[in-house]
């Protein structure tokens, strides 16, 4: 593992100037100097963005194979192929980074199976009915294009390159999800009940996706992050944005939020929820022991051993040439 | 697998419009040679572009940017009005401005 | 000097030439949902992720082309192309055999033990023969049919040259994968001959010039398929089995039975909600 000598406490000088860069709104390149926390925060944030992305893909693949119309199968198999996209797009920016300590791709995929490196708790989730894969479209993807609205403005310029991209696309996701949400909400007695169902089930993972509120203590990690610029909000105010733009939404598709506390408090502009268990995410998603993780690395993994031949055979060729 | 070869090589993607246009970046992507790249290359990067007229694809490790260090030598003053057409913009009213002074007199 | 019908209503005035391009365009359409269907199944498993994204294009080309096959049928007044997609029994479905195996073992979503070796030979084996084949169907009789034969002609070029890439990249590299391959051409020799197959109105779809005959379709594959593997150092098979049971008869595996059920479940949920 590789141990961070110069972080933002030291006091070399370059670690000031960098900062004085980073105030003054400039981006940083991957060939720039940089405090070596400055790079592990990086990899530690876009290795799980991009590796979310991939296992991302597992759920909502469940429902592409049975996509109930040509149209639906045509528009779910872009979808994900835009989030392995996603993730291809991610995992190259943190591989770069990875390069000065000699780890790759393959280092990556690796501490994926061994637990090291996490992916984002929605993806450890079960999607049992057809009506799963629209609230992922929907409410998954609306919770991730909030935080990567934010993420754009980080201070790290490759990452903010590929998010352009990503952003550029979620558009579509956006529209694509609550396209099929507006069917189901909008349908017949048993599509409204399969979708309030889904509704009920991954509500609480919604709220959890953000991470824990702050209540006003930011850990050193997040200060860090924000120093940095790599991020600029808080948890809260992300999950904040979230529901601005998703309880209405809710509303208006004649679905019940499933908080029978939850209200807008005019004064303080904010929204007033019960709060998820947020131990959970340490105790039971870090560990990899949700519903469906290990489902999801099992099958992460029989696409990587079966495939070993493959990208044994074409390292052999691109040795030979070089 | 062996170690000293542990992953692909990179290359980086670069597209042009039209036959007319320049190339340009679009990202990169890990593959062992560049049969492989440029097969993956529109697919991965450009799905929803317009159909490019070409493009080609380079290994990263061919590529040589301007080191940080050396970047300031990319700056200069903002006083080159003079290579740009709009700093001669008097010339249209000028040229009109000529014509009427020197116009032939009509004879009586 | 074969008659030319320029339009779907043109055709539904001669009810033996409709039967007939009906019967063709069920076989051109299922052929592309069921293989579509196999490398739905594919993603997110694929050898590395850059052939992940590229590889779903081609499924999603290739739903693309079964759709604009279906609502062809729809134009003629067969039934609503997504009822025609998911509504229709198991043997009333008129694929090749080879379009419809599975990518190997294992349930898709639990252990799928899928051959990428395999991928890569039964994708080149369909893509190919699709490629005489729409050929050929640029003469079509039935005007619509030549050209939404020419349109998807023009993006079907990438996926032969895809798996092209693959085929060259493995035959020359390790021993093992050049085994993988071999092994993969003989499973696929045991389907291929299904797919030069006309069906039942095989002789009127060539009387009416609608496609050109099974054995000519056989003769082109043949010949560039063995002129791929010659230089690729690959075995060539030889000639393959003749068919104990057709799928453009309606006979189908119970492989194809279950990719049905899973490809309509929803569907079949309630077919007159709207999705």
């Amino acid at each position: 593992m590789f141990k961070p000598e110069i972080t933002i406490h030291s006091d070399d000088p370059r670690v000031q100037e960098f900062l004085e860069r980073i105030e003054n709104g400039e981006k940083i390149e991957v060939d720039d100097w940089m405090p070596d926390d400055y790079r592990l925060q990086l990899i530690k944030l876009i290795a799980m963005h991009g590796i979310s992305e991939i296992m991302g893909a597992f759920p909502e693949k469940e429902w592409v194979p049975k996509a109930p119309t040509l149209k639906r199968k045509l528009s779910l198999m872009a979808k994900v192929q835009d989030e392995v996209g996603h993730g291809q797009l991610l995992i190259r920016v943190a591989e770069d980074l990875m390069h000065p300590l000699g780890k790759t791709r393959e280092d990556l995929i690796e501490d994926l199976f061994s637990g090291r490196l996490k992916f984002h708790n929605v993806f450890h989730m079960p999607a049992p009915s057809w009506a799963d894969a629209a609230l992922i479209g929907w409410l998954v993807d609306g919770a991730a294009i909030v935080t990567q609205k934010m993420l754009a403005h980080t201070s790290y310029a490759p990452y903010a390159r590929a998010l352009k991209r990503i952003i550029l696309e979620e558009r579509f996701h956006a529209y694509h999800g609550e396209d099929m949400v507006i069917a189901l909400g909008d349908g017949t007695e048993q599509q409204r009940e399969m979708m309030q169902d889904a509704l009920n089930r991954w509500w609480p993972a919604l709220l959890m996706f953000f991470g824990p509120p702050e209540n006003g203590e930011i850990k050193s990690n997040q200060e860090i992050n924000i120093r940095y610029k790599i991020r600029s909000k808080t948890n809260e105010e992300l999950r904040q944005e979230f529901l601005d733009k998703y309880v209405p939404q809710i509303r208006a598709l004649g679905l019940e939020v499933p908080d029978d506390n939850i209200y807008y408090d005019e004064t303080k502009k904010q929204w007033v929820y019960t709060h998820p268990d947020y131990t959970y995410l340490r105790d039971v998603i870090a560990k990899n022991q949700g519903p469906r993780s290990q489902n999801r690395l099992n099958l992460r993994k029989i696409g990587f051993d079966n495939n070993e031949w493959v990208r044994e055979a074409l390292l052999h060729n691109q040795k030979a040439i070089s | 697998m062996s170690k000293d070869v542990k992953d692909y090589d990179v290359y980086e993607v670069f597209s042009q419009k039209e036959p007319t246009g320049k190339f340009e970046s679009q990202f990169s992507l890990l593959a062992p040679n560049a049969d492989v790249a440029l097969a993956m290359a529109q697919e991965n990067f450009m799905r929803r572009e317009e159909v490019p007229s070409n493009l080609f694809v380079v290994k990263r490790e061919n590529i040589h940017f301007m080191p940080p260090e050396k970047r300031k030598a990319l700056l200069r003053l903002d006083n080159k009005d003079y290579r740009q057409p709009s700093h001669y913009g008097y010339i249209p009213s000028k040229w009109r401005e000529l014509k009427e002074k020197n116009a032939p007199k009509a004879s009586v | 000097m074969v008659k030319k019908y320029n339009t779907p209503e043109e055709a539904k005035q001669d009810q033996q030439y409709l039967d007939t391009l009906k019967e063709l365009i069920f076989q051109l359409a299922d052929d592309d949902l069921l293989i579509s269907h196999r490398g739905s199944e594919w993603l997110g498993l694929a050898p590395h992720i850059e052939e992940d994204v590229a590889y779903s294009s081609i499924t999603q080309n290739t739903m693309g082309h079964a759709a604009m096959l279906y609502e062809l049928l729809e134009e003629l007044g067969v039934g609503k192309a997504d009822d025609l997609a998911h509504l229709r029994k198991p043997e009333e479905y008129r694929n090749a055999r080879l379009v419809e195996r599975v990518n190997g073992t294992g349930d898709y979503k639990e252990n799928p033990d899928y051959d990428f070796g395999y991928a890569i030979i039964r994708n080149y084996a369909y893509e190919l023969f699709k490629k005489i084949r729409l050929e050929a169907l640029q003469q079509s009789s039935f005007v619509p049919l030549a050209d939404t034969a020419r349109k998807i002609k023009r993006e079907q070029y990438y996926h032969l040259y895809h798996w092209e890439v693959w085929i060259d990249q493995l035959a020359h590299s390790t021993d093992e994968a050049q085994k993988r391959l071999n092994n993969a051409i003989q499973k696929t020799w045991e389907d291929v001959a299904s797919l030069f197959d006309l069906g039942p109105k095989g002789d009127q779809i060539v009387e009416y010039g609608l496609l050109e005959s099974g054995e000519m379709l056989k003769k082109k594959f043949m010949d560039q398929f063995k002129a791929k593997m010659e230089n690729s150092g690959l075995i060539w098979p030889g000639e393959p089995q003749p068919l104990s049971e057709t799928g453009r008869e309606g006979r189908h595996s119970e492989e194809f039975v279950d990719a049905l059920n899973h490809l309509s479940e929803v569907y079949k949920m309630d077919p007159q909600a709207s999705w």
